[in-house]
């Protein structure tokens, strides 16, 4: 902690100095500096190609992806109020990620990290919250967001008897076809028990559920509360950024969990994180 | 002042110019030279928002800074507004937030920018189009003519800045050119 006090503040003067100008006002900025504005500004430090100006190096430039740059860097890119990151998975994952042999880099344009954005709507006129996930998708030369999932706890709640196979009263018995499923009436009068006649493994689409209620006018979007970002392009690591809106140094778009995980952890994350199971 | 735009728009335009092969992607030098084109309108905006806000330009003088203001923005632009009290956001067509800001309640008002500013990479949309932020911080304060300073916070504006590959003749010769706009605004009220 005292080596990372000292780090930000032989740091400062220097990001005091620049980043460009826009105003003349001439207030204590230097927690602005210090801070990670945006989520590129987030990249562009991991990576180490921005100098603490704030200018962007490119490759060739002296200083592109300096490791010793980068270590600073990596340190303040932490939530240092944490109480969720193990210092010791900290220490490790920029001990990884600075590699000598084989550093490890973000990259904006890969499939391997998406947003989570909790969304305020509104259900048949009440208010509840929604998950909606995006990830970044390539079309023609260009790139867009997409919506790649959403969760709602309401069309959870439609399919609560998924994988239960201790129900032995609602199923269509083997022979209805005899009777061209003359019995599928009696199946579909009880809809809370619909989801009993399903296959077994079935996943719900719930993008496509959300996609129906706006359409239909059930489902109206307000705003958004939160957005944080899940990033798993680290080999061996799972980290997620936060946005911490405080009068400090330590604020801006910060690393707020780390997690060490092989490939198949990720991929259980992942569903975890996006209630796909 | 509009003189003055059009002289950095002009001289932009023939320092970036190329000959009429299409240039669409950005090189780095090329980005540097969108990137001030941008602040310059962002150097803009920050001045008409504090010419808007100030009590003592005439109604007048006003409504002609929010025409020029409401020029640099794409149509349909927004500014979404948060502050600490709140966490649902308010959304105002560009114009609608000028026109709020021109008669704000307060006797006085000051408007201050920090010099700080923070330009984003430039990332290229399915339609060509270049997309990128920028960021800067406004402090505001109203005064009451008995109570003195009444009302002050310190937010965060982080302005969408659309850069577009355009050709026009000049001289019988096709002229490229990189123009830019700005578009939505989400303003966050920092923390005390």
């Amino acid at each position: 902690m005292r080596k990372l006090t000292w780090i930000l503040v032989l740091w400062m003067p220097f990001t005091c100095l620049a980043q460009g100008s826009i105003g003349s006002f001439t207030g204590d900025e230097s927690v602005f500096y210090a801070q990670t504005k945006q989520v590129n500004q987030f990249f562009l430090r991991f990576n180490g190609e921005e100098d603490n100006q704030g200018r962007r190096f490119y490759p060739g430039d002296p200083g592109y992806r300096d490791l010793k740059a980068r270590k600073t860097y990596l340190n303040i890119l932490f939530d240092n109020t944490s109480s969720v990151i193990n210092p010791d998975a900290k220490f490790v994952f920029i001990d990884d990620v600075l590699n000598k042999k084989n550093p490890a880099f973000l990259d904006f344009y890969s499939k391997d990290w998406f947003a989570e954005v909790t969304a305020t709507f509104t259900y048949k006129k009440e208010k509840v919250n929604l998950i909606l996930y995006l990830k970044i998708e390539k079309q023609l030369n260009g790139y867009k967001w997409v919506i790649s999932n959403v969760y709602f706890n309401k069309f959870e709640s439609w399919f609560t008897h998924l994988q239960d196979t201790t129900n032995l009263k609602y199923f269509i018995h083997p022979m209805s076809h005899e009777l061209d499923f003359m019995n599928l009436h009696k199946a579909f009068k009880e809809t809370e028990n619909l989801d009993f006649y399903l296959e077994l493994g079935y996943i719900p689409d719930m993008t496509s559920l959300f996609v129906m209620e706006m359409k239909n006018g059930n489902l109206n979007f307000v705003d958004v509360n939160n957005v944080k970002f899940h990033i798993f392009q680290i080999p061996n690591w799972y980290f997620e950024i936060s946005y911490f809106n405080r009068n400090s140094v330590n604020s801006g778009w910060l690393i707020s969990n780390v997690l060490r995980l092989n490939d198949q952890e990720k991929r259980d994350l992942i569903g975890h994180y996006t209630h796909v199971k | 002042m509009r003189k003055l735009l059009s002289l950095v728009i002009l001289v932009s335009l023939f320092a970036m110019s190329d000959r009429v092969a299409a240039q669409d992607n950005l090189s780095p030098k090329r980005k540097q030279a969108v990137d001030s084109l941008a602040l310059e309108k962002v150097r803009d905006l920050s001045k008409y928002i504090s010419i808007i806000g100030d009590k003592k330009t005439p109604w007048s003088d006003a409504q002609r800074v929010i025409e020029r203001a409401v020029e640099l923005f794409m149509e349909n632009s927004e500014i979404g507004v948060s502050s600490l009290g709140r966490q649902d956001v308010n959304y105002y067509k560009v114009r609608e937030y000028f026109d709020r800001l021109m008669q704000l309640n307060y006797d006085r008002v000051t408007i201050d920018w920090y010099k700080i500013q923070y330009v984003s990479d430039l990332v290229r949309q399915p339609d060509g189009t270049y997309v990128g932020v920028i960021t800067i911080y406004q402090r505001f304060q109203a005064y009451d003519k008995e109570k003195g300073l009444v009302y002050e916070d310190t937010t965060k504006k982080d302005i969408t800045v659309y850069v577009k590959r355009k050709e026009t003749q000049i001289g019988g010769r096709l002229i490229g050119f990189w123009d830019v706009m700005l578009g939505d605004i989400r303003v966050k009220e920092t923390s005390k």
